[in-house]
This record gives structure tokens, C-alpha cells and sequence, in this order.
């Protein structure tokens, strides 16, 4: 029995990777260019054209910048929500079923339907962000209480037998042996923030990646519009990656 | 005099749930003087850990009083002046050899004295690993690691759980040879569980054997070779007698025990 791609070599798995690739975007210009889909969907060529043209740039980058902002904002918001909910729990276990029943709760309900709520309740320039710090809380919560949770019983012993506070043990055990299980929570935080920023912008902030989609949308305006959707898809993998180098270091150290 | 530690008829039954229990310990009353060392031996789930479990604070007794100095482990635990070694060395692997070593410092928050720490360092045998991370080192290294933190407390009590169980052979009679020898300058109270023979004999001054299950003790045993002990008391006729001996009492127990079901060391 052979095991296939699991046992390639790297160059060989990144030249299927490519050729993958390739093919991909192969597809995607022929399908355009013979109108195959339909008018919604643009030659790869077209796209592209736009993402180059330099007339365009202040006005993607505009709307890139507003998103990057509010996602940044409600991602570091997500973190401090997320984390304090669950270090809380975990250093008040009496806390801790309802921390998890009120995030679980939460986190069902859809964020569209929260917008309504955030713009009524916060503003139309900061609900992109709450949605945001929505997303983001619900995952670093739960990396969180399973990553405090993580730490041995031999280490936990350890540090009964030395007469550990419950602050010490938190700090000298739990908050580390947590790392690896939390780098992987920001990580896969960042998408589920990006995608509450768009949506969040949906519900009519002044600009942003998610107003242009809507605006394209509206307009026919079907490159422009894929090229929003390439723009957003770049930066929500481009910062996955780099998280993804943060939590192999996080790994590599602490696990 | 009072005992350093003293176990008075402690019982310990385990809940497993659907109203089923297991008895580990059954009335179990042990003493240990000040800066005597006490090996116990016994069969797998005699309850030898279970008993200094309840020394570490870790657990507590069904029935019965386990005391250090007259006062509850949990106080002298929570004061800081318990040392451990258990048989997963246990250190914390994103630190090296010299935070890991100093970490009870942190733990007590008492400054830590470089110079101390260095000396204890070098009295394991740790010289020039002090920045290595627990997996950069082998076996024997880590759990001398792990004694060197027992030790940096200058601990009242020393509890040690099989510490040598997962090495080798050769390292575990080497790491005999260095405990007697930290030991002896030390002297500290030390409890010793283990099921090596030899190395209960060579290492203390008295051996405790228990038979399971419900865990009792079941002999108590002076040993009195002269300190410090060399390598050459393990080849010496007295010792050969001893531990065949304490092998002959080990051996029926451990042949009663084995068809019992359930857990092993707890």
C-alpha cells in the first residue's frame, strides 16, 4: 500500500502544490474568458488588470487600511475579552460551566443578525469592529480553556507540593503550558475577525473592504468586485501565515 | 523527640464511582525520625505512593492523621518547605535547567542566590547545562535536574516517587551512588518509595515493606551499613543477605497481587 503525497519529498509536494495552482487559475481564465459562468464571472486577466492599475490603488487601499483598522481593533478587543473570560473561569471554577454555556450561547447567534443590535447600540464606524471582537473572543476562549487546562498532573503536583498560590501556578505553569493550545486559537482568529469586519461594514460604516463588495455588487461592477474578494482572500491568508510561524515557535517551545 | 513525619492508622479508599471503592490503604502507621532516610517497598498498588501522596499534601487520608512536625502536610507544603522528585522528572520543558532548578524560589518568591544555585548545580552533576532544555538532555540528567530543584528549597522533608524507575540499569545504579552521596551531605528527612531492592538498601537507613492490596506494612527493617556508603557495600555478603531476604517477602505478595484488576501505582 503506498502512502501517496504524504510521503513526498518537500520540492516534489511544493511542485504539485504549483502545478495545483496553476491549474486553478488556468480554469479560472478560461471559464471567464468563454463566458462559460455567465457575465458574473471576470477573466482572471481582468482582474488582475485592475488590481495593477494604479488608479486604483487609493481606492482599494483606503478601504484595505479602514478594514485592516477595525480588524485590528476588534481582534486585539477579541483577545482581551477572550482570554480574561477564560483565565477568570479557570481561576474561579464556580464560573466555569456558565463562562462556557454564555460563550457557547453567544457565539450561536449569527453575527448578521447582530449588526443590527451593534449599529443601534455602538455606532455605524465601530460595528465592523464589535463583530469582529465577537469572532475572535468566541475562538481565543476556547483555545484559552483548553490550553489552561493542558498542563500535566506530574506539573501540577509539582507545584502543590511546593506550595504554589493559585496567581503563582497560574503564571509559572498553566499561562505557559497554554501557549502552544492559544497560538493556535489567534491564529485561526484572524479569518473568523476578517469575515466580521466585512460583515460588519455590510451594515453601512463609511468605507472599508466590505462597503466596496457592496458597492461593486450594486454597480455591476463584477472586476472590481472580484477584486475585492482576491484583495480580501490575500490579506486573510498572508496573515494566517505569519500567525501560523508564531504558533509553530509557541509549539516548538512550550509543547 | 518529635517524629519529623507521622502516619497514624491513615486509611485512603479511592471512589470509582457506581458506589465501588478500592481500598489502597488500610491502616497504615509509619515514623520517621528527623534526618532518617526511610525506603518503602512493595509490589505494584500497595499503596507506597499513595502514602506519600498524602505526606505531599496531594492527598488526604480516608481515616487517620498524617502529620509532619505535629502539623498538617498542607502547612508545610504551603510554607514551602517540601521537596519532591517523582518519576516523570516533571520539569517544566520551556525552561532550562537553571530556571527550572530555581523555579521553587520563584514559586516561595525568595530571590534567588546565584552561587547557591550554581553549587547545587555542580552537586548533581550539572555543570555547563545549566541554559539546556529538559529534552536536550537524557535521562539521567533531567532527573538529576529534578533532585538539584528538590534540594533548592533546603527542604524539611524529602519525598521521592521511584525517581530513578524509567532510567536504564547502569544510570539508575550511578544516580544511587550520587543521591547517597548528596544525601549524606545534606541529611535531610527522606522518604524514599521504590520497588528496587537495592537500591532501598543501599540508600536507607530503615526499609518499610508493604504488601498489597489494601496496602499494610508489613516489615519494618533497620538497615545500619556505615555512611558514607561505597559502590563496593553492594557486592558485601550482609547486603547480598538482606536483600534476598527482603526479595522473599516481596514475593508472595507480588504473586497474590497480580490477578487484582485496576490501576497501578496510585
Amino acid at each position: 500500500m503506498s502512502r501517496g503525497g504524504a510521503n513526498r519529498s518537500g520540492p516534489a509536494r511544493a511542485a504539485l502544490g504549483i502545478a495545483g495552482l496553476l491549474l486553478f487559475l488556468c480554469a479560472w481564465q478560461a471559464i471567464g474568458y468563454y463566458r462559460l459562468a455567465g457575465l458574473s464571472w471576470p477573466p482572471l486577466t481582468d482582474v488582475i488588470a485592475l488590481l495593477a492599475d494604479p488608479e486604483r490603488w487609493p481606492l482599494l487601499g483606503r478601504a484595505l487600511s479602514a478594514t485592516l483598522a477595525a480588524m485590528t481593533a476588534g481582534y486585539l478587543l477579541g483577545i482581551v475579552l477572550g482570554l480574561g473570560a477564560a483565565v477568570g473561569a479557570h481561576m474561579f471554577p464556580i464560573a466555569h460551566p456558565g463562562t462556557d454555556r454564555l460563550a457557547a450561547v453567544v457565539n450561536s447567534i449569527p453575527s448578521i443578525a447582530l449588526g443590527p443590535v451593534f449599529i443601534v447600540f455602538l455606532s455605524r464606524e465601530s460595528t465592523a469592529a464589535a463583530i469582529a471582537a465577537a469572532h475572535a473572543a468566541f475562538i481565543i476562549y476556547v483555545a484559552a480553556s483548553s490550553g489552561l487546562a493542558a498542563a500535566s498532573r506530574g506539573h501540577r503536583d509539582l507545584l502543590v507540593v511546593l506550595g504554589a498560590s493559585r496567581l503563582s501556578r497560574l503564571r509559572h505553569l498553566d499561562l505557559p503550558a497554554s501557549l502552544p493550545s492559544l497560538s493556535t486559537g489567534l491564529k485561526l482568529a484572524v479569518p473568523a475577525a476578517l469575515i466580521g469586519t466585512i460583515i460588519g461594514e455590510w451594515f453601512g460604516a463609511p468605507r472599508g473592504l466590505g462597503v466596496l463588495i457592496v458597492n461593486a455588487m450594486q454597480n455591476f461592477q463584477i472586476a472590481l468586485l472580484w477584486s475585492v474578494v482576491v484583495l480580501i482572500a490575500s490579506t486573510s491568508l498572508a496573515l494566517y501565515s505569519a500567525l501560523s510561524l508564531l504558533e509553530r515557535a509557541c509549539y516548538a517551545r512550550f509543547a | 523527640m518529635t517524629a519529623a513525619i507521622h502516619v497514624d492508622r491513615a486509611r485512603k479508599t479511592f471512589d470509582l464511582g457506581k458506589g465501588k471503592s478500592v481500598e489502597a490503604l488500610a491502616g497504615v502507621s509509619l515514623e520517621v525520625r528527623p534526618g532518617e532516610f526511610v525506603a518503602i517497598i512493595g509490589p505494584s498498588g500497595c499503596g507506597k505512593s499513595t502514602i506519600l501522596r498524602l505526606i505531599g499534601s496531594l492527598e488526604e487520608p480516608t481515616a487517620g492523621t498524617v502529620t509532619i512536625d505535629g502539623r498538617p502536610p498542607r502547612e508545610l507544603a504551603g510554607a514551602h518547605r517540601l521537596g519532591v522528585a517523582f518519576q516523570d522528572h516533571a520539569l517544566l520543558p520551556w525552561l532550562s535547567v537553571w530556571q527550572n532548578v530555581t523555579l521553587p524560589l520563584q514559586v516561595a518568591g525568595v530571590k534567588p542566590d546565584d552561587a547557591k544555585i550554581a553549587a547545587l548545580i555542580r552537586l548533581v552533576g550539572l555543570e555547563g547545562f545549566e541554559k539546556a532544555r529538559p529534552r536536550q538532555l537524557s535521562g539521567g540528567m533531567r532527573q538529576r535536574a529534578a533532585i538539584a530543584r528538590a534540594l533548592v528549597l533546603g527542604p524539611e522533608v524529602l519525598l521521592l516517587d521511584e525517581p530513578f524507575a524509567a532510567l536504564d540499569a547502569v544510570t539508575r545504579r550511578y544516580m544511587n551512588i550520587e543521591l547517597q552521596r548528596i544525601w549524606t551531605e545534606s541529611r535531610i528527612t527522606t522518604l524514599l518509595v521504590t520497588h528496587g531492592v537495592d537500591e532501598a538498601l543501599f540508600l536507607a537507613d530503615r526499609i518499610v515493606v508493604m504488601s498489597g492490596r489494601p496496602g499494610r506494612i508489613i516489615e519494618n527493617l533497620d538497615i545500619d551499613f556505615p555512611r558514607p556508603r561505597m559502590p563496593a557495600l553492594m557486592r558485601t555478603p550482609a547486603f547480598h543477605a538482606l536483600y534476598d531476604h527482603l526479595a522473599d517477602l516481596l514475593e508472595p505478595a507480588a504473586a497474590e497481587n497480580e490477578p487484582v484488576a485496576g490501576g497501578g501505582e496510585s
